[in-house]
């Protein structure tokens, strides 16, 4: 019986790789059909606007990519017949990528997490600027995101997201942050590391990990791991002094226009405040308070902003916090032993007047 | 069938039920135990007896207690008529004017308002924080309850300021509240007394060492929490005049002297007044002012001596 089963599944198996190489050789052959075009250095169109659009595609670079197994037609489904008569639709990825696919593309819901983000909305509301897989993935030259030559590879990422973001870019690219990714430090933030991938959400969004409620957060996933800052003499105890302050309190409360971190230190322009151009610089304290606080002077930079009593550093603070340390604990002490020795003195009272006087208290433990 | 028992407990008898208890009742309360009784026929008149009685029992019951209690009652409103007659209160005796007590009253409720929007934010990784303030509706409510709560403070801190110096008795209770020499030797002698060296325990006055450390425990509290509360709600003012720093230390001795000063009451205030075991559940002296005579007697032995002297010569006719 088992025998039988076997056979017969050998036999489909031997149907199925059998059709699968005639498909293989029917797509190999279409691939060489498509680059009798495509496969042209200078292959090119020229569109009404008067845009040049390069319809160039190198073979050798789809065979280095993650899709070197993929043909042609396997991702422009829509091209039947060659030369094809209109143009193609623009490439969906979602073809194989989602959850539970058999293509073989990585079992991951980020094509989803895409569709809820801001950019998956704008496309979906028509926003002919909103980006596409293949915008920030590149078209035939995908690779993992942990190859270095990979557009979504860590360092690249600003360059991508600054296809579009021009301002931001610039803004951090002469950020602290920015400068240390230009010099390949793998521990200094990326847009993804603050605004997430796939799954980026406008500010205002109450899920955003920039969202002013979030922000602290999203700072702390770095700035309060001592084996980060200590590498940059940063001080991994900032998070817990501005969740200690009024500003992190209100902020922990809901009260969103709290200053959070990027409220003083900027988002994308982060910089030390030994930087004359950081919004943190003595000089340029009163402009940055300002923005909440009205006619702030340079008395705001007089004294620390982020302030641990506890430590030394916070000068007069610490010996306020200390001298009341001291006042309270001795004061608790004075006041416990009090208590302490007037119990005992009644309970040793009552004990005396139970001894004299049997089952009459005396008078002045009956009032 | 002659037994008049038999007859009574049966159909024949037309007589009404009470009329047959009370016959049976007083013929049993003179002794006469009917002849010829059966078990079975004591045991159904005992039945009959019990049903029959205790409704009126119940009823003279409610009756005795009622009347029990009405006389209790009469009885006291008497006595307190006569004592109020005689122009003398036998059991109570005012210590605290109505004008102190207002100024307690108003004290405490804003402390207590203060502590209930105040404490939240110092502890407010608690999930009790963040429960109270939900409750009193969001950080933005509870700053706005905390400020009023920060003037009525305020206003009765002035106000004390000018009670005890506009007014004879605020001239007076201040000036005996003022720490002198003989308090640290009665502080001492109460420690002897604790320990069992002393057999006696020390004589007060008006204010025993234990209420002037109260009362000016209140003072500095009042001090720095005002000062260092107007700090904090100025604060771009005062950061703009000072510096930053200010801010900073006005913000570490508020958090600090709150705690201190809740620390205080809760622990200190709340023992001499409500925990004691002389005092518990809670002494009504912050609503009536009085204390008994055997408090006064015990507690301010010096002062129940002056009062004795001018409440006699007073009375006297």
């Amino acid at each position: 019986m088992t025998g039988t089963v076997m056979a017969l599944f050998r036999r489909v198996l031997w149907i199925g790789v059998v059709m699968a190489g005639c498909t293989l050789a029917a797509q190999a052959q279409e691939d060489v059909r498509c680059l009798s075009c495509h496969g042209k250095p200078g292959f090119r169109k020229t569109l009404p606007s008067g845009q040049v659009l390069d319809l160039f595609v190198d073979p050798n670079l789809l065979r280095l990519s993650v899709h070197k197994d993929k043909h042609c037609v396997d991702c422009h489904a829509d091209v039947s017949e060659v030369p094809h008569p209109a143009t193609p639709q623009p490439v969906n990825c979602r073809r194989c990528h989602y959850n539970g696919n058999t293509a073989g593309a990585p079992q991951t819901a980020k094509y989803l997490e895409f569709e809820r983000s801001v950019h998956g909305k704008a496309l979906a509301a028509g926003n002919l600027k909103a980006p596409t897989c293949q915008d920030c993935h590149g078209g035939h030259f995908i690779l993992p995101g942990s190859d270095p030559r990979s557009r979504v590879f860590r360092t690249n990422i600003p360059q991508v997201c600054g296809t579009c973001h021009l301002k931001i870019f610039a803004d951090y690219e002469a950020s602290i942050h920015g400068k240390a990714i230009a010099k390949g430090n793998p521990d200094a933030p990326v847009c993804t590391s603050c605004h997430g991938e796939h799954n980026i959400e406008r500010p205002e969004e109450k899920t955003s990990t920039v969202n002013p409620g979030h922000v602290a957060n999203t700072c702390a996933k770095c700035h309060d791991k001592v084996v980060i800052m200590e590498k940059y003499g940063v001080n991994a105890e900032q998070v817990a002094t501005y969740e200690e302050s009024f500003h992190g309190i209100a902020n922990e409360f809901g009260v969103l226009k709290a200053a959070n971190c990027a409220s003083c230190h900027t988002a994308h322009n982060i910089l030390p405040p030994s930087d004359p151009l950081s919004s943190v610089n003595p000089a340029n304290i009163p402009k940055t308070c300002g923005k909440c606080h009205p006619g702030a002077n340079a008395n705001f930079a007089n004294g620390r902003i982020h302030i641990d009593a506890k430590d030394k550093s916070a000068g007069i603070v610490y010996w306020v916090a200390l001298g009341f340390k001291i006042l309270t604990l001795s004061t608790l002490a004075g006041l416990f032993i009090h208590i302490g020795l007037d119990l005992y003195r009644k309970i040793r009272n009552h004990q005396k007047a139970g001894e004299t006087k049997p089952g009459a208290a005396s008078s002045e433990n009956q009032p | 069938m002659s037994d008049p028992v038999k007859t009574a407990w049966s159909d024949q008898d037309t007589r009404a039920v009470s009329e047959i208890v009370q016959q049976s009742v007083s013929s049993a309360l003179q002794g006469e135990i009917p002849p010829a009784m059966t078990e079975d026929q004591a045991k159904r008149l005992r039945e009959a007896l019990a049903s029959a009685l205790a409704p009126e029992v119940a009823l003279d019951v409610r009756r005795a207690a009622h009347a029990f209690f009405e006389e209790d009652r009469r009885r006291e409103k008497i006595a307190a008529r006569d004592r109020v007659k005689a122009g003398k209160d036998a059991d109570m005796v005012e210590r605290l004017s109505l004008h102190v007590r207002l100024q307690h009253m108003v004290l405490f409720s804003s402390c207590i308002l203060l502590i209930l929007t105040g404490l939240p934010i110092k502890f407010h990784e608690a999930a009790v924080s963040v429960f109270l303030i939900d409750v009193m509706g969001g950080p933005n409510v509870t700053r706005f309850l905390h400020r009023i709560g920060a003037v009525v403070l305020t206003f009765i801190g002035f106000y004390h300021l000018f009670y005890c110096m506009a007014f004879e008795e605020g001239r007076k209770t201040f000036g005996q509240l003022i720490p002198k020499p003989q308090d640290a030797k009665d502080a001492f002698h109460q420690l002897l007394y604790f320990l069992g060296i002393k057999k006696d325990r020390p004589l007060f006055g008006r204010f025993s060492y234990v209420e002037k450390f109260d009362y000016w425990a209140v003072y500095w509290g009042m001090v720095v929490m005002i000062t260092s509360g107007y700090i904090l709600w100025f604060k771009d003012v005062t950061i703009n005049q000072f510096g930053k720093f200010l801010f900073d230390i006005g913000r570490e001795a508020h958090s600090d002297e709150a705690l201190l000063a809740t620390l205080a009451i809760v622990i200190w205030h709340f023992y001499n007044v409500h925990f004691n075991p002389h005092k518990f559940p809670g002494s009504l002296t912050w609503l009536n002012g009085k204390i008994t005579l055997r408090e006064f007697k015990e507690e301010h032995p010096l002062e129940y001596e002056e009062w004795k002297a001018s409440h006699d010569k007073g009375s006297a006719p």
